[in-house]
């Protein structure tokens, strides 16, 4: 690696400086500075970002589709309310990630790989790859949908996406790419123009609150909805890139507190710009919503512009659009950052590509191999997009035992260790994620092979 | 090689110096490099932290957590793939 020749003049003899420590130091000294004169709102915009993008970033293009599709299909009854009660759990199980990431310095995957064994970190890597490689292929397609809207074609939505990636690699600093990112994911608001634009009833949105009336259908369509909107909200890439990502932000103990601010901000937003592609979709309830094929062609913004007018379905559309192109960089991120620690090289956006080549050549390969998916002519991309949530879920409960035992970990965590009041909410997401998850997955399966009756 | 694992409030940890303390060093690189704590430097973040001891109880409630998520991730696969059909 290469180091600089900065070097303590006092105390213990410290060990030659990387880049990255430097780059690092630079955005620390900006923190100290904000905190010694207490400028409180610079610091906390210091501060904020691995928070806002995970939960932001998981608004992306499938789950997006999925709210919509839920209020096309179903009205808003029911999900209004259970969309905030899904962030509330996120927020839950992102706040131990930011903790453990700020108190211990290390990502997820390292800490699991060091201190439970290769097996399981290699287990949670593969597990991420695959889920990763899944849900970007999705990525991809929300973005075209969008760009169908404006008579653009996959090549575009694939040049566009790697674009991104390039761009906000460039710059060698985690905090550029933080802030590029942040600024992009603002626009996921779009989707609240989007519910203004349709003119939602203001009283049946009150109404809905009391989480009725209950969605209609099969067991197993309750199942897949409640899989699907659970990985619209927590998966396992989440877990990953927000710890990674604030650690390499470079947040401390110290730094908790605005840690957690950024992590409720982060799921306030992301709840409310859900519930606006709630209502916007449940514009189309009394048209044929459930026949909307939300991803063939521009599916929905096409279906939104024959009811609302142009203006809601060009909003919707670039909504799509930005929801693909920020989940695209944060997923790529939670890879790269995964693919780094456990073979136990650097990782850090702090990192030049030379001394980070596998970081940077993970963050690129990952999408690049995503985007040739969707150039494949005849691939299965709706079936791959509604899926992607769902095995999100499924796989989603081990990643999140490995982060409540890491924030119970008292050699690690020392007093930031869970309290019990966090423990029995923690345990209770993680079966709630579990029992819905493997509930949709067996009865499915005893669908599919005629074991039971539809 | 394994490191101890790091713990907060530990005075060997390199926390943040105050303004005024005299050991704060006076060459502007070295200013900006008491802002990282000594656990953050990635000398130390390279080193791997100690591995923790499962109990045998923990051990095989990983193994059955792992099995069963494998198993239903498969049913979902399976599932996907009969759609397409």
């Amino acid at each position: 690696m290469a180091t600089t020749d900065a070097t303590i003049t006092s105390g213990p003899a410290r060990p030659p400086l990387t880049e990255e420590d430097t780059a690092r130091s630079h955005d620390r000294a900006r923190v100290h500075n904000a905190r010694t004169h207490s400028k409180h709102w610079h610091l906390l915009w210091l501060l904020v970002g691995p928070g806002i993008l995970a939960m932001l970033g998981e608004n992306d293009g499938p789950s997006m589709i999925a709210y919509a599709s839920d209020g096309a299909q179903y009205g808003l009854g029911f999900f209004v309310p259970f969309i905030p009660v899904l962030f509330a759990m996120a927020f839950v199980c992102q706040e131990m990630c930011m903790r453990v990431g700020a108190v211990t310095h290390r990502g997820y995957g390292e800490l699991v790989l060091q201190r439970y064994g290769k097996l399981w970190g290699w287990f949670g890597a593969g597990d991420l790859t695959l889920t990763n490689l899944v849900t970007l292929v999705a990525e991809f397609v929300s973005i075209r949908v969008g760009l169908a809207y404006f008579h653009l074609g996959s090549g575009v939505a694939v040049a566009l996406g790697l674009v991104l990636v390039a761009f906000t690699l460039s710059g060698g600093r985690y905090w550029r790419w933080e802030r590029i990112v942040l600024g992009m994911a603002l626009f996921n608001g779009l989707f609240l123009v989007a519910a203004v634009l349709v003119k939602p009833d203001v009283g049946s949105i009150v109404s809905s609150l009391d989480f009725t009336p209950f969605p209609g259908g099969s067991f197993n369509t309750l199942l897949l909805l409640l899989a699907s909107t659970i990985g619209a909200t927590v998966t396992p890439w989440m877990i990953f890139f927000q710890q990674s990502a604030s650690a390499d932000k470079g947040m401390t103990p110290s730094d908790v507190k605005h840690g957690r601010y950024d992590t409720a901000a982060g799921a306030i937003l992301a709840a409310i710009f859900g519930i606006g592609a709630l209502i916007a979709g449940a514009a189309l309830l009394t048209h044929n919503g459930s026949g909307i094929q939300g991803f063939a062609g521009a599916g929905f913004p096409e279906a939104l512009k024959r009811v609302a007018g142009g203006a809601a379905g060009a909003v919707f559309a670039l909504g799509l659009i930005e929801a693909g192109g920020v989940a695209i960089l944060t997923i790529s991120a939670s890879t790269a950052y995964a693919a780094g620690e456990c073979i136990g090289v650097s990782h850090s956006f702090n990192s030049s590509p030379r001394e980070a080549a596998v970081f940077y050549a993970a963050n690129v390969g990952v999408a690049l191999l995503a985007a040739v998916v969707i150039l494949i002519p005849g691939a299965p991309l709706l079936s791959i997009a509604l899926n992607a949530n769902v095995l999100a879920t499924v796989l989603l409960p081990v990643s999140l035992v490995f982060m409540f035992m890491l924030a119970n970990d008292r050699g690690l965590m020392g007093p930031w260790a869970n309290r019990r009041s966090t423990n029995a909410i923690g345990i209770a997401v993680i079966v709630f994620v579990g029992v819905c998850g493997a509930a949709y997955g067996i009865d499915s399966f005893l669908l599919s092979t005629h074991l039971i009756g539809g | 090689m394994s490191v101890r694992a790091p713990t907060i409030n530990d005075p060997e940890s390199g926390a943040e110096l105050d303004e005024h303390d005299p050991r704060r060093p006076t060459r502007p690189e070295d200013e900006l490099i008491h802002h990282l704590e000594r656990d953050q430097l990635v000398a130390a973040t390279s080193l791997p932290v100690e591995q923790a001891a499962l109990s045998p109880r923990a051990r095989a409630a990983l193994w059955a957590l792992r099995v069963f998520v494998v198993l239903v991730s498969l049913m979902v696969i399976y599932t996907f793939i009969d759609q397409l059909h």
